[in-house]
């Protein structure tokens, strides 16, 4: 009994490393998550938070000058602020040294006006919009109307919520990313159901019928190299292989006057994705294989079933946990890859969205949006930095959520699968 | 002794222990490699049908490996080679043309560690059935309450026929798996220990199970239990390192042993278990 005891105390002892280890791992990684969640984040918010308005007044270069305008940034030594855009979007911005700032006042009265553009105008009391050239801003302009400095704090939460659900929902000004948002989920969806089916074959294959044989090596070796293989380059393989030939072929056989297959698009993205995760799910799923126990196939195949019918009715189900662990890994490579999308399908703006209620639904051949590429375009857009940098890391903070999401989803199904492959161990 | 010892390769049974008897089983000049590591070695066995015949002999003399030969189990293994001559039913189980699943329907398992599937007890039973292209939902309820029966198991798992057989206890599923065999009605059944982890009532139910299988199939069935081949073999065959070394009916082998290993075997078996 004594014996026993120690042995176990031993045994705990020397696992202590690994165990520490693993924990600080885990909890480094936990904290790099939430680290990186909270800067997109707080970076995010600034694309939806309220901008108080002042009314300001400083030495410019010809004599003093006033301005009522929304304070983006300030410092120590500068205020970045942004006037009316009466023009166009992002062209009013300014940068106001403290020490020629002689006064600035935060007006209770002040309104700022956000137009369907995008544009911001800021007004005071209730005086109509008129432009510097006397025009009138047509109500049906403007999609909101908000007392910036009297906003209290329930308010200000309520009006950014709301904000970044337009954003989200694609009622914000220029469409937001909801068609991006689709896209991106729309296209990890359609790359599992491709990618499952041929890797679990794939590994099925190489695990039961295949042995050690010259195919299987050679298969086995490829599958390690491919895993390698930088994403571009299978952007660039797709684009070749997909696009150019096999769509391009499919154009002439149907005959279609425009082109419709030989242009990228979901379908030929979702493949090349799905090949691009191919390995990582061929690699998992024989992992699990290998841990069905002996005994169960025996049992199966004692029974008069055929190898086909072993692997369906026993060895598959038993290893479902490790079938979602490939899927998990597969959606986590896939939904933040981006290059190989730029060449076979995805696009800055696409007129319409990939699943909509229209038959066929889902429409394989249609160009599609991504978030990655959203952030991509909103990081580089140059128009207007402040709010596109901002709508940029929303958008990344979007991607993000998606692919925690999507994971998660899978992982608490694997979970629950795990708990009855447990049992196995009786 | 230790001549007759040497050459007991072709005598291993008086020469009309089965003059007239229809064989179920029958092994000739079988050998068993695992990776170059011979587990049997010129295995000569006959299994007569509608008979129970017991597989004895010391841990790890090949009794396994040889049951396995004869559902052909031994392929799924890596590095098994098998050689010699194995009939089933009259048929070469290893000629090219043998339909395995066909084979092992025919010729049932039940091993030594119960493997009941991670599935509802119903479905554990059922398994053969679905396999053998059975549809009928209440054919298959009679079919998977008869054999649970069978078995001995019904009482205790029959308001818990969904419950996953993982739940069981090793003793019910050790009966689960005599079930999953029993369901599919194979001519041959194999058992490997079938009854090492069942209470003395389970057991002696098992063995009355296995007397009432004498009708209809032809059973080879490992034991460790001396009095339990007594009890239910017709016939005892004594394994002895990867070596068939005498086969006899039961009676006689345990009463008028011919050779000395298998005397000191039984009765080192006999003391040990008695006391
Ligand atoms: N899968 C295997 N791979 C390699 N060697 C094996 C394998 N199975 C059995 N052996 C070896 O073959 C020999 C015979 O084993 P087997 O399992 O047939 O013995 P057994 O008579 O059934 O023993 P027990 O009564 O303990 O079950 C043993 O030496 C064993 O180590
Ligand atoms: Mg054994």
């Amino acid at each position: 009994m004594g014996r026993t005891v120690q042995y176990h105390r031993a045994a705990l002892r020397r696992h202590d490393p690994g165990l520490w280890l693993a924990a600080g791992l885990v909890g480094l990684s936990l904290l790099a998550l939430a680290a990186i969640l909270s800067v997109l984040a707080q970076q995010a918010l600034q694309a939806f938070a309220p901008t108080p308005v002042a009314q300001l007044r400083w030495r410019g270069d010809g004599g003093e000058q006033q301005l009522l305008a929304a304070v983006v940034t300030q410092d120590a030594h500068a205020l970045v602020v942004r006037g009316s855009e009466w023009q166009r979007r992002g062209a009013e911005y300014r940068r106001i040294a403290r020490a020629d700032l002689r006064q600035i006042d935060w007006p209770a009265d002040a309104r700022s006006l956000r137009l369907r553009d995008g544009r911001e105008i800021y007004l005071r009391g209730d005086s109509a919009a008129q432009a510097p050239d006397g025009s009138r801003l047509a109500a049906a302009e403007i999609v909101e109307d908000v007392a910036s400095n009297r906003l209290g704090r329930t308010e200000a939460t309520g009006l950014m919520l709301r904000r970044a659900w337009d954003f989200v929902s694609g009622a914000a000004q220029g469409g937001g990313v909801f068609p991006a948002l689709v896209g991106t989920v729309v296209l990890v969806l359609l790359m599992s159901v491709l990618v499952m089916p041929l890797g679990v074959l794939l590994a099925l294959w190489l695990h039961e019928y295949a042995g050690s044989g010259r195919g299987a090596r050679i298969l086995r070796a490829a599958m390690a190299n491919l895993a390698g293989v930088p994403a571009v380059i299978y952007g660039l393989f797709g684009l070749v292989l997909f696009v150019n030939d096999i769509g391009g072929g499919l154009d002439a056989l149907l005959q279609s006057a425009t082109p419709r297959w030989g242009g990228g698009g979901l379908l030929w993205s979702a493949l090349t994705l799905a090949l691009l995760t191919l390995p990582v799910v061929v690699i998992a799923t024989e992992e699990g294989l290998a841990r069905v126990p002996a005994s169960l196939r025996h049992g199966a195949l004692a029974l008069g079933a055929t190898r086909a019918e072993m692997l369906w009715r026993v060895v598959l189900p038993v290893a479902r946990p490790a079938l979602l662990t490939a899927l998990i890994l597969a959606v986590a490579r896939a939904a933040g890859e981006v290059a190989p999308l730029m060449l076979v399908g995805a696009v800055k703006y696409a007129p319409a969205l990939p699943l909509d209620g229209e038959f066929p639904y889902l429409h394989l051949s249609r160009q599609f949006m991504h978030l990655g590429q959203s952030v991509y375009d909103l990081a580089l857009a140059g128009g207007d930095v402040p709010r596109d940098m901002a709508q940029a890391h929303a958008a990344a903070l979007l991607l993000l959520v998606v692919v925690v999401g999507l994971n998660a989803a899978a992982i608490v199904a694997r979970n629950r699968l795990r708990e009855r492959a447990r049992e196995l161990a009786v | 002794m230790s001549t007759r010892d040497e050459d007991i390769g072709a005598s291993v049974m008086p020469p009309d222990l089965l003059a007239g008897r229809d064989l179920a089983l029958e092994a000739r000049a079988l050998c068993l490699e695992y990776s170059e590591r011979r587990a049997l070695d010129a295995v000569n066995l006959q299994v007569p049908r509608r008979q129970v015949t017991a597989l004895i002999g010391p841990s790890g003399c090949g009794k396994s490996s040889l049951l396995r030969c004869f559902n052909r189990l031994n392929d799924e293994i890596a590095g098994c080679r098998v050689s010699g001559e194995v009939r089933v039913l009259g048929l070469d189980a290893y000629a090219p043309a043998t339909a395995l699943p066909e084979l092992r329907r025919r010729v049932g398992m039940v091993f030594q560690k119960p493997n009941p599937f991670p599935q509802s007890v119903a479905d554990n039973v059922a398994f053969g059935l679905r396999l053998a292209g059975l549809r009928s939902r209440l054919e298959i309820d009679d079919r998977v309450e008869a054999a649970l029966r069978a078995a001995g198991l019904w009482d205790e798992v029959r308001d818990r026929l969904d419950d996953s057989a993982l739940r069981l206890s090793a003793g019910q599923q050790q009966r689960l798996v005599i079930a999953r065999a029993l369901a599919v009605e194979p001519e041959v059944l194999l058992m490997d220990e079938p009854a090492s982890m069942l209470d003395p009532i389970s057991t002696l139910r098992f063995e009355e199970l296995v007397v009432a299988l004498r009708e209809r199939y032809s059973v080879l069935l490992v034991t460790h239990n001396m009095q339990q081949a007594a009890r239910v073999a017709d016939y005892t065959a004594f394994m002895q390192g990867g070596r068939l070394l005498e086969f006899d009916a039961t009676d006689r082998i345990f009463t008028n042993p011919r050779l000395r290993g298998t005397e000191d075997y039984i009765t080192g078996r006999m003391r040990e278990t008695r006391g």
